[in-house]
């Protein structure tokens, strides 16, 4: 077979992973849920092209508007960097399977980074940039001079897809590299926001410039940047094969603490124990956590020290952020972990009610890790006490009797001891947990303004007590609905599972 | 503790996994389950512990005054062991702590689950018990012996265990043979085992059911060790 073939092959099985991937393969709504956002997402991108190719036409001293948009393009590249995430695997976790067979690595590792730099994704931000170039940039200037300035674009997403493969392999070996991309992005961001005239514009511009001119040495340098990108992906990556192919786990644990403390609780003592060890001795669940409390020290210590946060909105995202973060990282996929051992639960009496209800107790107690975080921002008042009472009652009694009907509807198995890898959560639970960390935001301000300060958040705290006093009632409810499907749900755990 | 089967169906598309108008397993009896790949062993085992939903029929356990449908109630739960595959291995618990969860959760003592564990050593090997190791990192055959071990633990009326000869060196196979044989002697449980190894079933059940496609094909009273030779026919073993 010639290496044309043998890549066609290779991309048709990559691809065919994809497509069957069990949760995909079985649910409709599923395919249609992801076509209806993947064609969402467009229609915004597509809608604000237009508005800021018009919008920005003439708003900073008659510059041209694709002047003021390539000012500002760190950010985008940023976006996009980070977006990534979630989206793209890196060619050293797919290359398994081929291990054994007659096919040379470096072939291999060239298709996997060839796919992956050159993905039909990096196009996505055409139903942004285009509309934009055609009318912020063709209209006065030409088809020619729009051109070029879409293909620098495309170049430099290519790279920056090249530079997330390459942090992204780093992450996988040890998560602590996720410092550099932030290190690098946080240098970036604080350059362009704190001076009062971002010192990065006229760069950017005149770089983007040079593109729409078809000036040889931009191209150049984009195109040396992916080369030397690539040839880290590949040296980086090769090693990192071998990782993948022989990777084993320490054969004894230091540590094998008891919880002596609990046996007084019974059986839900028992399942309160299995929480707590589920946390400590799975990578991506203790990982989840430990980012977690990561994401809530950093933003109390950015609002404790700047004023970038200190509006009504922020302050708000902030507390509710700070107290649903733990809940929200492993309640959004309520059962997804439990998938893995969900026969052997399943053959027990009402396992299932009493995991359910030991998740409620742990995760309460999880609430009080917040107010020691956000007890500096209350001291020095930037942060009222009040807000904080509302947020920890309406989060254990409103929000989290929400996201526990997840555990009704959750059917997909999540790895629990891989390391940060793709699968982390369908789309419906990613727009659960937006929908968590934004429509609270919305009533506590409705609240607020109709009765206002604290008798607002004296109200979401009753709300949430009035949910915290009846959570055996709606936790059976939702053992019960989860009996009722249990069918569908175990078919699910099992078929994706390993999978 | 009988299990009545009644015209229990389930196909996966168009595939008929196991189609059964009619079995008793009768109280007491130790019941070997064999057929080829994909006869429908694991798929009848499951359906007995209501972990798949039949198309058609019942499943139901029956004993004293007991008379229950495995689908609609939980109740056979507390009286019935199992060990299909991994999935019912928390293997993230050393293989002492999966042990205790599962004694404390059936109520059975601290010391019960000691005596228990002392008088299983010799299956044991010393390899599982006081270990510091977590479940997922001990071998195929020892997490098989810790699924079978959380099986028996609650001395259950009802036990299945599916391959459970599988991965095993073979002193742990004779060893497991002669634990579910006086098992089944000292507590008179409803024993239900699939194997691939004719031979050890044939050892241990009193009661042989032969599955081809789903459908039971032969029946076969195994208490004078006659099915042997059925079996290395329909195998084509001696071909």
């Amino acid at each position: 077979m010639n290496s044309y073939k043998l890549y066609k092959l290779i991309a048709k099985n990559a691809d065919l992973k994809t497509k069957r991937h069990p949760m995909l393969d079985k649910n409709r709504f599923m395919k249609f849920l992801m076509a209806f956002m993947w064609l969402y997402y467009a229609a915004i991108l597509l809608f604000m092209g237009v508005v800021m190719a018009v919008g920005m036409k003439g708003s900073y001293n008659g510059v041209a508007a694709f002047h003021v948009f390539d000012g500002g393009m760190l950010y985008l590249l940023i976006c996009d960097f980070w977006f990534r995430f979630g989206l793209q695997e890196t060619p050293a976790q797919n290359m398994q399977p081929y291990s054994l067979l007659p096919i040379r690595r470096s072939f291999l590792m060239n298709v996997y980074l060839t796919r992956s730099g050159f993905a039909w994704g990096n196009l996505y931000w055409g139903f942004l940039l285009v509309p934009f170039a055609l009318i912020a940039i063709a209209v006065p200037l030409g088809w020619g001079a729009c051109i070029g300035w879409l293909l620098g674009w495309w170049l430099l997403l290519i790279a920056n897809g090249f530079a997330y493969l390459f942090c992204r392999a780093l992450i996988l070996k040890h998560l602590a590299w996720t410092l550099l991309p932030a290190a690098i992005h946080g240098a970036l961001l604080a350059v362009m926001l704190i001076p009062d005239k971002n010192p990065l514009d006229m760069p950017c511009t005149l770089f983007m410039y040079d593109f729409l001119q078809w000036k040889l040495w931009p191209f150049l340098l984009v195109g040396c940047i992916i080369a030397l990108l690539y040839w880290a992906n590949y040296k980086l990556q090769m090693g990192m094969v071998y990782d993948e192919v022989g990777k084993k786990e320490e054969k004894e644990i230091k540590h094998a603490t008891q919880f002596n403390f609990l046996n007084r609780y019974g059986k839900l003592g028992e399942y309160i124990k299995l929480e707590i060890k589920q946390r400590m001795r799975n990578k991506t669940v203790r990982m989840s956590f430990l980012v977690g409390i990561g994401l809530m020290v950093m933003f109390s210590v950015i609002m404790y020290f700047s004023d970038v946060y200190d509006n009504s909105f922020m302050r708000s995202f902030i507390c509710l952020y700070n107290y649903i973060i733990l809940g929200m990282m492993t309640l959004v996929t309520i059962m997804c972990y439990e998938g893995n051992y969900i026969d052997g639960l399943m053959s027990r009496r009402e396992s299932i009610l009493q995991l359910l209800t030991a998740k409620y107790y742990f995760n309460t107690l999880l609430l009080l890790i917040p107010p020691i975080i956000l007890s500096p921002l209350m001291i020095i008042g930037k942060m009222s006490v009040w807000m904080n009472i509302g947020y920890l009652f309406f989060t254990a009694g409103v929000l989290y009797p929400l996201l526990f009907q997840m555990a009704v509807y959750n059917n997909n198995t999540l790895p629990m001891n891989t390391k940060i890898t793709s699968k982390q959560g369908n789309t419906a639970q990613q727009i659960v947990s937006m929908v968590i960390l934004f429509l609270p935001i919305g009533l506590e301000k409705a609240a607020t303004a109709l009765l206002g300060e604290p008798w607002g958040y004296l109200f979401l705290a009753a709300l949430g007590i009035i949910g915290i006093a009846t959570h055996q009632y709606w936790l059976r409810n939702v053992y019960s609905r989860f009996m009722a499907r249990r069918y569908k749900n175990m078919e699910g755990f099992r078929a994706s599972r390993n999978s | 503790m009988e299990i009545i089967i009644n015209n229990l169906k389930k196909t996966f598309g168009e595939k008929v996994a196991v189609d059964i108008p009619e079995l008793t397993i009768h109280s007491g009896e130790l019941l070997g389950l064999v057929g080829n790949n994909g006869a429908g062993k694991s798929t009848l085992f499951r359906l007995i512990l209501d972990l798949i939903k039949a198309d058609t029929g019942t499943v139901h356990m029956r004993g004293g005054n007991v008379d229950v449908n495995v689908a609609e109630t939980e109740a056979w739960k507390d009286w019935t062991g199992a060990f299909v595959d991994e999935s019912f291995l928390i293997d993230y618990l050393t293989p002492d702590e999966y042990f205790q969860f599962i004694a404390r959760l059936t109520d059975t003592s601290d010391e019960q689950l000691q005596e228990f564990l002392a008088q299983h050593q010799h299956f044991m090997a010393d390899e599982l018990a006081g270990q510091k190791k977590l479940i997922r990192t001990l071998s195929a055959g020892n997490k098989q012996k810790v699924g079978i071990m959380a099986a028996m633990l609650l001395r259950p009326q009802v036990l299945i265990l599916d391959e459970p000869f599988n991965f095993l060196d073979p002193s742990s196979q004779n060893a497991i043979k002669h634990l579910l044989k006086k098992y089944n002697e000292e507590t008179g449980a409803t024993i239900l085992v699939s194997s691939h190894n004719l031979q050890h079933t044939v050892d241990i059940s009193e009661r042989i059911v032969l599955l081809e496609h789903g459908k039971v094909i032969q029946d076969i009273d195994n208490k004078e060790k006659q099915a042997q030779n059925i079996l290395e026919n329909y195998f084509e073993i001696n071909d």
